[in-house]
């Protein structure tokens, strides 16, 4: 009872309430906006939240996230872009749909159906949280250890493109997370004296470039194309069709929510594993890619069912899900936080603060949803030759703020060129920033692991648990290795099969 | 001896893979042989040499040079795949481009000297001139929009900002 009082004096504030709201639509507006991804947004919205309350700040960043999650589904419906490429299952029905002039009726399902998979995530992450976090209580270092190496890999496993290239952007991001004063002995890592580097890499400065800047490289590198327009039309949806469409948003969300919960996986996957079970059991199968309204409710079902489970390992084990959570992350740690099954037993309170809010934006997603699919589409029609140079200022004046220094700004300058090249060389950035987080809990969780067993390595092979997540982790690095000689067979078949006349 | 006409060519099947392994590796050589053993210090005693401050970097170079090997082998017997070759992009004019570069420097150089604002209209205006934007009421967003940014900052959110030149 006295936590209950205090949770609620905890969430029940003005500035939540606004928080989650502004973040929604900020989320919303960026997401039906192509070129301008969630994770751009909830990066570059880190350095507002320095001055807000943790609870606020939590809650801005989750709200972004969400509403981009479904913004995204705006474009590949209206224009056949998807704002993140999570919506791009939502548009093999969406497009075709608003191409017949049912565009409104797409736009209603896509959003109903989010809704309806974000509840259901959030409900799966109050659940599963707290109880993960209860086993999680057991672990101790080496098993902490392992678990990040399970983290790392499946994450490099689950990545698109070569799994050689994924271990090193890991590797890249470890390397960096170690520059600094080392926390064991204080001495100095790679900073070359510059003692700017001291208190090792700004992690805003490193996000912001990385995710930011390399799409405003690559628009003035290639050719101007031309600005599509966007138009929302039609009737709207029937609540005979919403309820059509139930069985496959119910699925499309657990779907969601098991993909969710497991690091590293992403909506786009679930988004695609959704939509192709609901096209399996559809009895309007033959319709599916044609603009069928249950392959959009079924995919955007996946797609946000994601959001709320992958916050599940994030609160209850520390560990970030993918490249979002882990900047989330990053704002609970920018706040004094530690996420982990810790935070449980002396942030309580907090903890169930930050569920009533995600519950909450829910419905402000339902609410701003609507609004969106009135006049967001008109948001999509600002071409991006006057967007980027407004984020390039918001990049430029959120690194600078996070110590007042110049040397940040040329540090983002430096990463959003690394980003680049990243994606210029199909290196893919997240496993880089998994591992720039994850380093310093890895480092760490290894000396103390050495240090309770007395330099023995036998306790790296305590028990159980540090069995399951070595298992875990060759299982992962297994899969990889699966998928990379798979894919390399499907490339090996597609060129020595002469094309089809 | 072997006639040179039945001499093997090895051929290429992956660029892109070849150069950047021989980055990476040329980078890991540089960190394990050099940056390693010259900038990270080592305390006088250890117990365990795993709890060194050295050895995570180190093992981290090792690592990155094996893979960057095996990437670049891989760039001998693997063809690059087809969505590798739709990163290909249609490149711009060098103006364009120029004029992109010519605003982050604007960024980094006069930010602290000039403050948030003027800097903020000058690299907008660079941006917009780059594109090029031909609606003349757009440039108007360039004066707008570092104002807002910079007081949505310093006055609603309560981050700092250097928003006038030499520090007034």
């Amino acid at each position: 009872m006295e936590n209950f009082s205090e949770v609620v004096g905890i969430f029940f504030s003005l500035d939540n309430f606004l928080a989650i709201a502004v973040g929604v639509v900020i989320g919303v507006v960026v997401g039906s906006i192509p070129g301008l991804t969630a994770t751009m947004a909830v990066a570059l919205a880190l350095p507002f939240t320095f001055s807000m309350q943790p609870v606020a700040a939590i809650l801005l960043l989750v709200g972004i996230y969400k509403g981009g999650m479904y913004g995204g589904s705006i474009t590949a419906i209206l224009i056949r872009t998807p704002g993140s490429p999570a919506s791009a299952c939502t548009l093999l029905d969406g497009y075709p749909m608003a191409q017949q002039g049912h565009a409104k009726k797409a736009l209603k399902a896509a959003l109903y159906s989010s809704v309806i998979a974000d509840f259901i995530s959030n409900i799966a992450l109050i659940f599963f949280a707290a109880y993960l976090a209860k086993i999680a209580l057991n672990f101790g270092a080496p098993e902490f250890f392992w678990l990040i190496c399970f983290s790392l890999t499946i994450i490099i496993s689950l990545a698109s493109g070569s799994m050689i290239k994924g271990l090193m952007a890991a590797l890249l991001g470890i390397l960096l997370s170690m520059v600094g004063l080392d926390e064991v002995f204080g001495s100095q890592r790679l900073t070359f004296g510059n003692y700017n580097l001291m208190d090792s890499i700004s992690f805003i400065p490193l996000l912001i470039g990385l995710f930011a800047i390399p799409e405003i490289i690559e628009f003035y590198r290639k050719k101007a194309i031309p600005h599509i327009k966007a138009k929302a039309s039609g009737a709207g949806l029937a609540f005979s069709e919403l309820k059509r469409c139930m069985k496959s948003i119910v699925r499309g969300s657990l779907i969601g929510v098991i993909i969710g919960a497991i690091p590293g996986t992403g909506a786009t996957a679930a988004a695609f594993i959704s939509y192709s079970d609901a096209r399996r059991r559809s009895p309007n199968k033959a319709n599916f890619g044609k603009g069928e309204v249950e392959g959009v409710a079924a995919a955007e079902a996946g797609n946000n069912g994601v959001a709320g489970a992958t916050l599940i390992p994030l609160l209850s084990l520390g560990i970030p899900g993918d490249v979002i959570t882990a900047i989330i992350l990053g704002a609970f740690m920018v706040h004094g936080l530690t996420p982990g099954p810790l935070m449980f037993q002396e942030n309580l309170s907090l903890i169930y603060a930050l569920f009533l809010g995600i519950m909450c934006s829910s419905v402000i997603l339902l609410v701003v949803g609507n609004v969106a699919i009135k006049y967001f589409s008109l948001i999509a029609d600002i071409p991006k030759s006057i967007l980027f140079p407004i984020v390039l200022m918001f990049c430029v004046y959120g690194a600078y703020a996070v110590n007042n220094a110049t040397f940040d700004v040329g540090l983002m300058l430096a990463f959003g060129v690394l980003g680049y090249i990243f994606n210029r060389t199909a290196i893919p950035a997240a496993p880089f920033l998994i591992g720039f987080i994850l380093g310093p809990m890895f480092e760490d969780n290894l000396r103390r692991s050495l240090l309770i067993g007395s330099n023995d390595l036998s306790i790296f092979v305590r028990g159980p648990i540090t069995w399951v997540f070595i298992v875990l982790t060759v299982g992962s690095i297994a899969l990889a290795l699966y998928r990379f000689i798979s894919s390399r067979r499907d490339v090996r078949h597609a060129t020595t099969t002469p094309p089809e006349l | 001896m072997t006639p040179s006409g039945s001499k093997r060519r090895v051929k290429v099947k992956d660029t892109n893979d070849l150069i950047t392994g021989i980055v990476l590796l040329g980078f890991a050589i540089v960190l394990v042989f050099y940056l390693v053993p010259n900038y990270i210090n080592e305390p006088p005693i250890l117990q365990n040499p795993m709890m060194s401050p050295r050895w995570l970097p180190a093992i981290i170079g090792w690592l990155i040079l094996l893979f960057s090997i095996l990437l670049i082998l891989q760039a001998f017997i693997l063809e690059g795949k087809t969505e590798e070759d739709e990163r290909a992009i249609e490149k711009g004019s060098t103006r364009r481009f120029v004029l992109m570069v010519l605003s982050l420097v604007i960024y980094v150089a006069l930010f602290e000297a000039m403050g948030a604002v003027f800097c903020g209209i000058l690299a907008t205006l660079v941006l917009f001139i780059a594109h090029p934007v031909r609606t003349w009421w757009v440039y108007s967003l360039a004066f707008l929009f570092p104002i807002i940014v910079a007081l949505l900052f310093v006055e609603v959110m309560n981050v700092p900002l250097p928003i006038m030149p030499f520090g007034f």
